[in-house]
């Protein structure tokens, strides 16, 4: 995303004499790109979740996945404590936890279907149904929201030509007013999939969804 | 190369790399002392570390302000049980926005600070929980944690100390409630984030049903510094009871938001005026919530006599909490803020108490109802009314936590509930 000069490239710059590169910033230079398989068992399940590729039918815990879930097992004491990033991994893989993702699970951690149900849907990071390949989250709790995000979710919701919590025709967007994201100096927040969007005001809406367009990840 | 903002009043301990990205090397951090504390920990023994960081009069920077090395004292010494040390990352609170950027911007100072922690409460184990949406702060750490692990800083016989630790990052899912402490180990558990009854304390019975100790992220990352340094020197800042630096998340109407590392006891109009450049477009100020959305909201006046310590603010009927200073100016509309802060709270009870279920949610519809135009006087009587019931009536404080903004603000900005409710005149813009 680097080419295209962002006043804020996803993160608090130019604010002050803030002269980093989005890749700093971010930490992609340092992390790299994480392998399939999670990498080093610590971290095995901490990978991003919400991708824009997403295959609805593809087999959950095989290959290099099931490399991983085994990685996640090694860490805890008991099965059910893998529970959050195996619905992780489900959501990474298919894009949404259905209930058949949520069957799947309880049977490779020895759970009840029901038991996972009611886990799965405590959480509201689990998506519980298809939604566009970018899932745009804008921040609107208190200190988004006294700079204006109430404004920024109506400019993501014009551009998309959609209502919150739809997705748009041609399956790119879907918006959502989030709570707090942890980044109220830096108003306002916007969560697309994986990544943080700050300072983002209404003018620069457009800019961001094209680009996420073009991007094609 | 300066963070987004800095001041000259700031003692930049924690945050004193943020900004720089080549402090997240391992090379980097250990080429700047880094790991020195470890070692240093592992030669003066459990029982001097933890009198070390009671010594610094260190308190939890999680919201409660509990003193971090009573709290390890509490752990059993010969339980013949694993214990578990938690690192509470699941940072959600309104306001809040400082664990990200001493996660993402010095992961090792975080990874050397849990290594400590665990080694004094004889912990082989440690859990990050990483708040579910941070994936690229939790994908800096992980990768943090893999060198670490790689150039024998975790793992078996550390430094050839003969120490063994493990430390693993787990990533939440979207759960405000996880960040409550007893939530959190249900959640790790792979259960629904409910928080539990207490007693039993972590202390006896916690992660996994084995002794546990939780800590916010900001306290671990200080024990670093206190184990480097000396609890007399980290009393150096502060006050006498609340010693030490603090990152202050200052958000809303001021010139120059930003994350601020200043000692205890800082003036909070010194912090508005000079740290973050005054008011945005030279407004007057009208109201500050102090310490993150759970805390009582303060109006001008009483921001005037506030000072930025645990007591300070218990002073002007308020709290410090995790030190989150939401400034509002004279164009905020207070009751829209309150009723959005109030969704907040309906939205993430776990649904456990009914006080909290059932309180949380009707308040949040009598306040719409009243943001609306068609509120009446007694739905003010109402509101006090409920979220009277609503203060220590419930497992955790969520509910409580509804319960401060509202009775607050109906006590302190009267006027703009009833500018709406007598004439339907919404006060501010935004």
């Amino acid at each position: 995303m680097s080419d295209i000069p962002f006043k804020n490239p996803g993160w608090a710059g130019n604010t002050g004499e803030f002269e980093l590169t989005e890749e700093q910033v971010r930490g992609d230079d340092f992390v790299g790109s994480r392998p399939a398989h999670g990498g080093h068992a610590s971290g095995a399940g901490t990978m991003p979740y919400m991708l824009a590729a997403k295959e609805p039918d593809a087999p959950l815990f095989e290959g290099e996945y099931r490399d991983r879930l085994d990685k996640i097992l090694s860490r805890y004491p008991t099965k059910q404590a893998a529970l959050l990033p195996a619905l992780g991994l489900a959501q990474e893989i298919r894009g949404h936890v259905s209930p058949a993702s949520m069957d799947e699970v309880a049977e490779v951690l020895e759970l009840s279907s029901a038991y996972v149900r009611g886990v799965a849907t405590f959480y509201t990071m689990y998506n519980k149904r298809p939604v566009g390949r970018h899932l745009v989250q804008v921040c609107t709790n208190i200190s988004c929201n006294l700079a204006g995000a109430d404004d920024v979710v109506d400019a993501f919701l014009k551009y998309t030509d959609t209502e919150l919590g739809e997705t748009s025709e041609d399956g790119n967007f879907t918006v959502l007013e989030a709570e707090c994201l942890a980044a109220c100096g830096f108003p306002t927040c916007v969560q697309i999939n994986s990544r943080y969007f700050e300072n983002v005001t209404p003018s620069e809406v457009p800019r961001i969804c094209e680009h996420l367009k073009a991007e094609g990840e | 190369m300066a963070y987004p903002y800095v001041s000259d009043h700031e003692v930049r301990v924690l945050s004193k790399h943020f900004g720089d990205p080549s402090q997240r090397r391992i090379d980097t951090y250990v080429e700047r002392g880094g790991y020195s504390a470890l070692k240093k920990a592992f030669d003066m023994g459990p029982e001097k570390v933890i009198d070390e960081v009671k010594a610094s009069g260190l308190r939890g920077r999680g919201g409660a302000g509990f003193p971090t090395g009573v709290k390890w004292s509490f752990m059993p010494k010969e339980s013949g049980k694993p214990h578990y040390l938690l690192c509470n990352a699941d940072e959600s609170e309104p306001g809040t926005f400082k664990d990200r950027e001493l996660i993402r911007w010095d992961p090792h100072q975080l990874i050397e600070g849990c290594l400590i922690g665990a080694y004094a409460i004889g912990a082989k184990h440690v859990y990050i929980y990483c708040r579910g949406e941070f994936f690229e702060a939790n994908s800096i750490l992980a990768r943090a944690v893999e060198d670490a692990y790689e150039k024998g800083y975790i793992g078996t016989d550390i430094m050839g100390s003969g120490n063994d630790l493990e430390l693993t990052v787990h990533q939440g899912a979207g759960a405000y409630i996880c960040g409550e402490e007893t939530g959190l180990m249900n959640s790790l558990e792979g259960r629904r984030g409910q928080p539990r009854v207490k007693p039993p304390f972590p202390a006896a019975v916690g992660a996994f049903g084995m002794p546990s100790t939780i800590n916010n992220v900001e306290t671990l990352a200080a024990v670093t510094h206190i184990v480097a340094n000396g609890g007399d020197w980290y009393r150096g800042f502060g006050t006498e009871k609340s010693p030490g630096t603090k990152l202050f998340c200052v958000s809303g109407h001021v010139n120059k938001p930003g994350n601020y590392e200043l000692p205890l006891g800082f003036p909070l109009m010194t912090l508005i005026d000079e740290v973050c450049g005054g008011m945005r477009d030279g407004n007057a100020l009208k109201a500050v919530i102090p310490g993150g959305s759970s805390v009582p909201i303060i109006n001008a006046e009483e921001a005037g006599r506030c000072t930025l310590d645990y007591e300070g603010c218990v002073e002007v009927g308020t709290m410090l909490g995790c030190a989150s200073v939401i400034v509002m100016d004279e164009t905020a509309d207070v009751v829209k803020q309150v009723r959005r802060m109030v969704d907040f709270y309906a939205h993430e009870s776990c649904g456990q108490c009914t006080p909290c279920r059932e309180g949380s949610a009707w308040t949040a519809q009598i306040l719409k109802r009243i943001e609306d135009g068609r509120g009446t006087e007694e739905d003010l009587d109402t509101l006090m009314e409920m979220t009277e019931q609503m203060v220590g009536t419930t497992i955790c404080v969520l509910s409580d936590s509804v319960a401060a903004p509202v009775q607050s603000s109906i006590e302190k900005f009267r006027d703009d509930y009833l500018a709406l409710i007598r004439r339907g005149e919404r006060v501010g813009a935004a």
